[in-house]
Formats: structure tokens, sequence, C-alpha cells
């Protein structure tokens, strides 16, 4: 079911080998050919579904509850008015949640209600990405995408997963989690339990595109966030000196993220009109979620997953730096801490603290380095600097002793 | 390292049911996961620090390829409830737990030239790489003696993907170049009050002995 995850983005290297070994070529699905499956309002008729339903109300009903669920009313007005503009014919129907977990992740939900990891807002650089992605996710509801893989498949494997997803979560048991995922939890990880099948993801490729480009955005945005994983996977790998991961998983059905890539790109070219403007909303983008920022950044940099977190700075100081980039520059070197890495934070606090907009929380760090460093005068007065900015903050107190000693 | 437990230990109780005692502590070979600690002076980790619990406590027994020699785990209900962990003398550039030189997420190193303020991001990454703390926040950092030495007191709340609010305070200090710490970390709701003042009381009586 996670249609955009960054983890399982790197299962699928094993699905290429085993595709070109067996010939097996998938063609690109036609945006043209993508057309809505179900009207406003829709409810289900058959009894299966009409049970899925059941049990993803349940599901829903604990989603919508749980504390990991960012409450920032205007935000979740803004991202329910992005599903309203490519939600196609169920527009008015969908439901967004916002939920606290830094990793690049959305699902859409059987029954039509979509949750979104904060670490993909991070990601994110205009409002043309996020909604590619949400229509992408629009698409899996408007094309009766879990149904019909339930159906296709034949098997009860995928259903018996959602309804244990459901128990797992009302339930507040363990659930069910391996290895990698354990930073995720329950919800992050029975968010991730469920996966589409390749079709079903190209489907929803195609149809996004559409969606996006008719809702007057750029639809090359959905190529570009293709492009952003896998270049923040590539740097995460190198930074730890390894290839990108490339679980070779029987059960990874994704398309390569190359070939999806590609077709996105022809995808994208084909529904552009010429001679319309194509927004990528930066602006109103920013404005929904600057103030939310400085957390997202946070919450990816103390991850100390220098290289992916080094590529997000980097892909969006692509629309310019400023002092909330440059601190996180710091903090990325700081908690790397290998040899010269000191210098490198002290230098990315040095220059966080030339932006009008660098956080007080560089100028501490910059005060903290440049005492170690022995240069006691400049510490005190960048320290100072802190505690006129943020009197009240936490470690004030021991901002102050060290002022004193 | 158990105050990123949470998580880490419910798997493993989960994976490992034939040889995990949950409640009970039996493992099925006659070996239990915890050892009773009475309420007398103690040495934790490396032995290298004495501590006199006020109560009787118990000692997890370390995980395999996840915790290290230095660090040792104390729990009254459980470790998703509560637990005090002991930092005895951690060298310079190792890390409070195991991990492998590829983990994509890594908790920092330790260096003895830290200041507090870096000590305690360290624990911040700590529970945020592997205890699946989503959302954490910093409520004090304040000088305080430790073992003799100008060390300090941090304060922190956090919540962690199991949708819990924990709670929890370090004191610490680093003494000839080594990380000497012992944290609480514990349920906000209840389970950190309750156990407060046994942990005020091992601050106190803690004491390095080589």
């Amino acid at each position: 079911m996670s249609a955009l995850d960054r983890r399982t983005l790197l299962a699928a290297g094993g699905v290429l080998a085993a595709a070109s070994a067996t010939g097996v070529a998938s063609a690109r699905i036609l945006p043209s050919a993508m057309v809505p499956l179900i009207g406003p309002g829709y409810r289900p008729v058959d009894a299966d579904e009409r049970g899925m339903w059941q049990q993803m109300t349940r599901v829903e009903e604990e989603v919508a509850g749980s504390n990991l669920v960012v409450q920032d009313p205007a935000l979740a007005s803004y991202m329910q008015g992005l599903i309203a503009k490519v939600g196609g014919p169920a527009a008015k129907d969908f439901r967004i949640y916002l939920v606290r977990i830094p990793d690049f992740n959305a699902v859409m939900f059987p029954t039509g209600f979509a949750v979104i990891f904060t670490g993909l807002l991070l990601r994110m650089r205009n409002e043309a990405q996020l909604t590619g992605v949400i229509a992408h996710e629009a698409a899996h509801f408007l094309r009766k995408h879990q149904i019909r893989q339930y159906r296709d498949t034949r098997t009860k494997s995928d259903i018996f997963a959602m309804l244990a997803m459901g128990a797992g979560i009302a339930g507040g048991a363990a659930g069910v989690n391996t290895g990698d995922l354990t930073q995720l939890g329950q919800l992050g990880t029975i968010l991730s339990l469920l996966r589409y099948n390749r079709v079903l993801e190209a489907e929803a490729d195609a149809m996004g595109v559409r969606l996006l480009a008719g809702a007057g955005y750029d639809p090359r945005a959905m190529a570009e966030t293709w492009q952003q994983l896998i270049a923040e996977e590539k740097l995460s790998a190198k930074y730890r000196r390894k290839k990108r991961r490339r679980d070779i998983s029987l059960f990874g059905t994704h398309p390569t993220p190359e070939s999806r890539m590609a077709d996105l790109r022809i995808s994208a070219a084909e529904v552009t009109r010429p001679g319309v403007f194509y927004d990528a909303r930066r602006a109103s983008y920013l404005a929904a979620i600057g103030k939310l920022r400085p957390t997202l950044l946070d919450d990816q940099v103390k991850l100390n997953d220098p290289g992916a977190s080094q590529y997000i700075v980097n892909n969006l100081a692509q629309d310019g730096w400023n002092g909330l980039l440059r601190f996180h520059e710091g903090e990325i070197w700081r908690l790397r801490n290998r040899a010269g890495d000191d210098v490198r934070a002290a230098q990315g606090y040095a220059s966080a603290v030339l932006y009008p907009d660098a956080p007080a929380d560089a100028w501490r760090w910059h005060g903290i380095m440049l005492s170690k460093a022995g240069r006691r005068v400049e510490a005190r007065a960048a320290l100072s600097r802190y505690l006129a900015m943020a009197p009240n903050a936490p470690d004030a107190a021991f901002v102050r002793q060290m002022l004193v000693s | 390292m158990k105050s990123v437990h949470a998580l880490g230990t419910a798997l493993a109780l989960l994976l490992l049911p034939a040889c995990s005692g949950v409640g009970g502590g039996g493992s099925g070979f006659g070996i239990s996961n915890y050892t009773l600690i009475r309420a007398r002076e103690t040495r934790v980790g490396t032995g290298s620090l004495r501590v006199t619990p006020p109560r009787e406590w118990n000692r997890q027994r370390g995980q395999l390829f996840v915790d290290i020699r230095e660090v040792e785990d104390w729990t009254q209900n459980g470790p998703l409830l509560d637990g005090i962990s002991f930092v005895t003398g951690l060298k310079s550039g190792d890390t409070l737990v195991r991990q492998t030189r590829r983990d994509d997420r890594q908790v920092p190193k330790f260096r003895s030239n830290m200041t507090a303020p870096e000590i305690t991001a360290m624990l911040e990454s700590l529970f945020r790489v592997r205890g699946g703390t989503v959302d954490f926040k910093t409520l004090g950092l304040a000088p305080r003696p430790f073992l003799g030495q100008a060390g300090f007191q941090f304060d922190y709340e956090h919540l962690d993907s199991d949708e819990v609010w924990r709670r929890g305070r370090a004191v610490g200090a680093t003494v000839d170049g080594r990380l000497y710490l012992i944290l609480l970390d514990a349920a906000r709701a209840h389970y950190y009050d309750a156990t407060l003042p046994d942990f005020e009381a091992i601050t106190a009586s803690a004491r390095k002995v080589r």
C-alpha cells in the first residue's frame, strides 16, 4: 500500500534483475487511459469490499486519535485543499492525516483516507511536488486498487494483512515488526506492510500525472520527486561506504525507481499542453509549511544519516540558502563526528549566523564551537546573543554557567 | 542501553518467544533475563561505579549485539514502563550501543572533549535512532556536580512511535576522559514520578571506585 516509500524503493532492485532475466517488460500505462472507476460518494456494494471498509473505518478512527498526528488545523486544511484539487470525482470524499514520522511515505487506505508522514513534507520543494504525491495516492482510490489487487491475486493474504493491521492498531499490540523498521514502530510499520503490485503503481503514476496537470501544476514534479529520492538514497549509502541498498525480495513488486522515473517523464510530456503556464507554487507551499520546517529538519538531521540529510539540505537550498539550512549543515557534521567534522560543523554554524534568519540554536552552537576552539571573547558574544534570543531556553542555566566560567 | 529499549525490547520479545520471559522472567533454560538487585551498595557496568539503591531493583541482562559492557540497565516494572541506565566510563570514540559501520542512521560517537550540550544531543540521537522517538523535547539542562566533578543534569521528554510519552533525567560528567552517566527514563504518566526518588537516591550514592 505504501506507494512512495523510501525503503521499498530499494527493494525494487531485485525485481529489476528478475524481470530482465525472464524477459518480462512492463509497458508504460498511458495517462489518457486512466479514467476514474468511481463517482462521488462511492460506497462498496460487494460483500468482500464492504467487509474491508468496515475494518478500515476502525483503522481510521485509531489513526485519527493517534498522538502521532500533527495537530495543526491550518496545515490540515491546506492539505485537504490539495487533495480536493486532484481528487477527481471523489474530491470531497478524501481525508488526510499528517503523522510525525521522519520518513518519506504516503499511504492511501481503501476507504479514501490518506496518511502522510512528516518526512515527506520535509523533502518536497514546492506545492507541485507534494500535490504530485497526493495525486498518485488519490489515483489508487479512484482506480479501486485495493479491492482490485485483492481480487487479482486471488489469495487472501493481502486482505488478511489488512485485517491484521486493523486489529494491530486497534489492539495497540506490538504489531508485526521486522528489523529495519523498528524505528517506525507500530503505526509506521503497519502502514508499510501493504503494497500494490507494479501494474497498479504504474496506473497510479499515470493517473497522478494527469490529475496533477489537470489541476494546473507542472506534471514533471512527480518525476522530480523520484529523482530526489534516488539521489538521496545514493548519497546516504555513499556516506556509509556502501552501494545503494538492493534488498532482493521476491515479494517486492514495485517498478524500479529508475524506470518509474522515466515513465513519469514521458507521461508528463504527454499531458503537457503547449502555451499553458504550469506553476510549482513554491510560495504557497512555504506559507503553509514554513513554520514546521525547522522541526522537520531537526527530526531528520538528528537521525544522523549524514548522506540523506545533506542531500535534503542541498536540495532545499536549490531554492536559496538561508540561516536555517546552513545551521543544519553544521548539525549534520557535528553529529557525524568523524575526524575533521568538528571544523566543518564550526564553519556551518559560523556561516549560519551571517544570515538574518539564523535560529537561536545556531548562535548557541556557534558559541560552543568557538569556546572549544579557545576563542573565548567571540564565544561569549555568541552565547550572549543566544540567551538574548531565547532567554527562556531550557538550557539557559547551563549556558549562563558557560558564560561565567 | 534499555532506555532506548522500549521498542527494541518489545521486538526482541516478539521475535524470540522461546528464549524471552515476559513478566515471568523465565527463559525455558532456567536462566532469567533479570537479576535481583538488593537494597545495598552494588557495582554496576564495568564495576567502576558503585551505587546504593533505596529498594530492590531488577538488573536486565544485556542483549548480545546491542549492549556494551559499560552500560547496565535496571528496571522496576519492565523496560517499557521504567528504567535506569548506568554508563560507566565510556571511552572516547565509542558509542552507547553496538552498531555497525554501515547502519544508515547511527548513534553519534562519544568524544572526551564533548561539552554537556553535545553529550545531551548524543542522547537525543540515541533515542531517535534506536528508540523509535519521533518527538523529543529538552526540558532543562543545568550544571550539577556528579562524582565530585562539574557535571550536568539533563531533563527531557519524548514521544515514541508506540504513542507513549516518556520522560527522563540524566546526570553525568566526564571523568578522566570517560563518560559516567546515570539516566532515568520512564512513562511520563505515573512511572517517572514513581521512580524519580529512587533515581535521586542512587545518583547521590554513586561513587567511582577506580
